[in-house]
């Protein structure tokens, strides 16, 4: 079963794998020429953004060297985001999609056990954005040594990993809201709902005492604030993301048994 | 000898919306059980709640012996829902092979001779199926594992009738190997030749549940009998079960409730030349169900 949700995606994922590698390809690529001007890039990004902006972005501060360069444009904002998506588009495919479409009573009635069937369409949601996550991470090592940034490699997998572990809660988030409901629109607007709010409260909203406590239910808080790229591993903050994903992998299982389906 | 369906007091409400209501019904092995009824009267339902795609407000079922939540019985069990839905770049041949390996395995060759029987073809993608070649597809995941209860919804939908006619074949060779099937349908016609009981339901409520060849016997039956010569209609009058008689010289036309026997007698008196009986019309007796009932539940809530 969980070879037949990923080749029933198949296209999906490579896809999104190829869409993302170009991406990723033509970004790092610019820095080759950054590289050879870093004061003009510098103060020319800075001068181009508005301070909210900026915040947004992720400071900006040091965009001219190799890894603030890697983390502002690859792990600050477009790639989670794109990543985000991603894992929503595949985790509706997993219960609510095929429900809405009609498709899921079949699967339903075969003899396997309801809750297996969450569970085996979350581990193919894993799996499949493993898949995306390990070529991606191929394509940003291959090009930070063709341009010349020198983010250790234990670094840059840690951050890796971190991106991997923010598409996989999201995913798995969506994932519980579609099993719970049946509603692909439901799991979208709750994912889109905490996604961007989540990245509001850890960028603009970090200064704003009123919000900034917010920070402790956004997974952004705990996909950036270790700094894996500078740092290493944050292996506290990781285990948080993946928790709370086990929590919400059980919760998909468990609505999904209790309810009727395709009502 | 267990009953493939056991239902007591098996009801569902979707919300305050009525879906069935107090359901008592017990299917037994080797039997063709036609359920019929005009759309939203509850026989989707009830064949979801077989099959455990949706959870009664109350009552119990088994089927097979076991509560429908067991996943190991629906291996024995072959489903056509009432509304499929097949789509995807898939090929109708591949899907049909994972579907019979998640259910056990299929024996070999048999997709192949099903889809034959059928002329279903098995290898366009699925999303290009026209509406009969997907019912066709449905059919044949029903019963390419040889289940040994089949439940059909609505099968004979989008069929042509010489598709329907194989496809009856089909059914009736599951009774002749001992195996149950439960099939639906808002039409009497399509299920009158095979089915051994029908249970008729409306507004959520089965009404009635009769053996075919009883419904048969209540019938109402439209009989002409012509004689050599003119009759008296004394002869006619008065006879049990005989209504809307008219004679009209030598020609004796009536409608009989139940046995023709005492029409028959009355007639060997004369000389009988020519006699025509039209075959009983079940779908007026059905009516006849409907129209007693409807007078009763006027808010009809579709499920």
């Amino acid at each position: 079963m969980i070879i037949k949700y990923l080749r029933d995606n198949l296209r999906a994922l490579a896809g999104w794998t190829v869409g993302l590698s170009a991406f990723l390809t033509m970004y790092l690529g610019i820095y080759a020429s950054i590289k050879d001007d870093p004061a003009t890039y510098s103060a020319q990004a800075m001068a181009k953004y508005p301070g909210a902006l900026k915040d947004l972005m992720g400071g900006l501060q040091d965009i001219a060297t190799g890894t603030g360069y890697l983390q502002t444009v690859v792990y600050q904002l477009i790639v989670p985001m794109l990543f985000v998506v991603c894992a929503m588009i595949l985790a509706n495919r997993a219960i609510a999609g095929p429900e809405e479409a009609g498709t899921l009573e079949l699967v339903v009635t075969l003899p396997v056990e309801r809750r297996r069937v969450v569970l085996e369409r979350f581990a193919g949601l894993a799996l499949g954005l493993l898949a995306v996550a390990a070529v991606t991470f191929v394509v940003v090592w291959g090009m930070t040594r063709q341009v010349g940034i020198d983010t250790p490699f234990g670094r840059l997998l840690a951050a890796h990993t971190g991106l991997y572990l923010l598409a996989l809660f999201f995913g798995t988030l969506t994932l519980a809201v579609g099993a719970a409901t049946g509603r692909k629109a439901a799991a979208s607007a709750v994912l889109g709902v905490w996604a961007v709010l989540g990245y509001m409260v850890v960028t603009v909203g970090r200064g704003v005492d009123a919000v900034s406590w917010l920070r402790w239910v956004s997974p952004f808080h705990y996909y950036a604030d270790g700094r894996p790229l500078y740092e290493g591993l944050p292996a506290g903050d990781y285990l948080v993301l993946a928790g709370a994903t086990a929590v919400l992998a059980l919760t998909a299982v468990l609505a999904f048994d209790r309810r009727d389906v395709g009502v | 000898m267990t009953a493939v369906v056991r239902a007591e007091g098996l009801s569902k409400y979707y919300g305050r919306r009525r879906g069935l209501e107090d359901l008592t019904l017990d299917i037994q092995p080797g039997e063709i059980f036609g359920y019929l009824g005009p759309n939203g009267a509850g026989k989707t339902t009830t064949i979801r709640l077989l099959m455990d795609l949706i959870r009664p407000t109350g009552g119990r079922v088994r089927v097979l012996g076991a509560p429908p939540g067991e996943a190991a019985i629906r291996a024995r069990i072959g489903y056509l829902p009432g509304d499929l839905v097949l789509e995807g770049r898939e090929r109708a041949r591949d899907y049909l092979a994972f579907l019979g390996r998640m259910r056990g395995g299929v024996p070999p060759g048999r997709v192949t001779e099903l889809a034959e029987r059928l002329d279903a073809d098995l290898s366009l993608p699925m999303r290009k199926l026209s509406k009969g070649n997907r019912q066709k597809i449905g059919l044949i995941q029903a019963f390419m594992h040889e289940p040994e209860f089949v439940i059909l919804d609505e099968p004979t939908s989008g069929l042509d009738p010489l598709v329907q006619q194989e496809f009856l074949a089909m059914v009736r060779e599951v009774r002749a190997s001992g195996r149950t099937v439960l099939m639906s349908s808002h039409v009497l016609a399509e299920v009158e030749h095979v089915s051994d009981r029908v249970g008729i339901v409306r507004s959520g409520r089965l009404v009635a549940v009769e053996n075919v060849a009883a419904l048969r016997e209540k019938a109402v039956r439209r009989v002409e009998l012509h004689f050599d010569a003119p009759v008296p209609r004394e002869a006619f009058e008065g006879l049990p079960g005989v209504r809307d008689l008219r004679v009209e010289g030598a020609a004796v036309r009536c409608t009989i409730d139940g046995r023709p026997d005492a029409l028959v007698k009355a007639a060997a008196r004369f000389t009988v030349v020519h006699l025509v009986s039209a075959e009983p019309d079940l779908e007026e007796i059905f009516l006849t169900y409907y129209s007693e009932e409807g007078a009763h539940h006027d808010h009809q809530v579709p499920a």
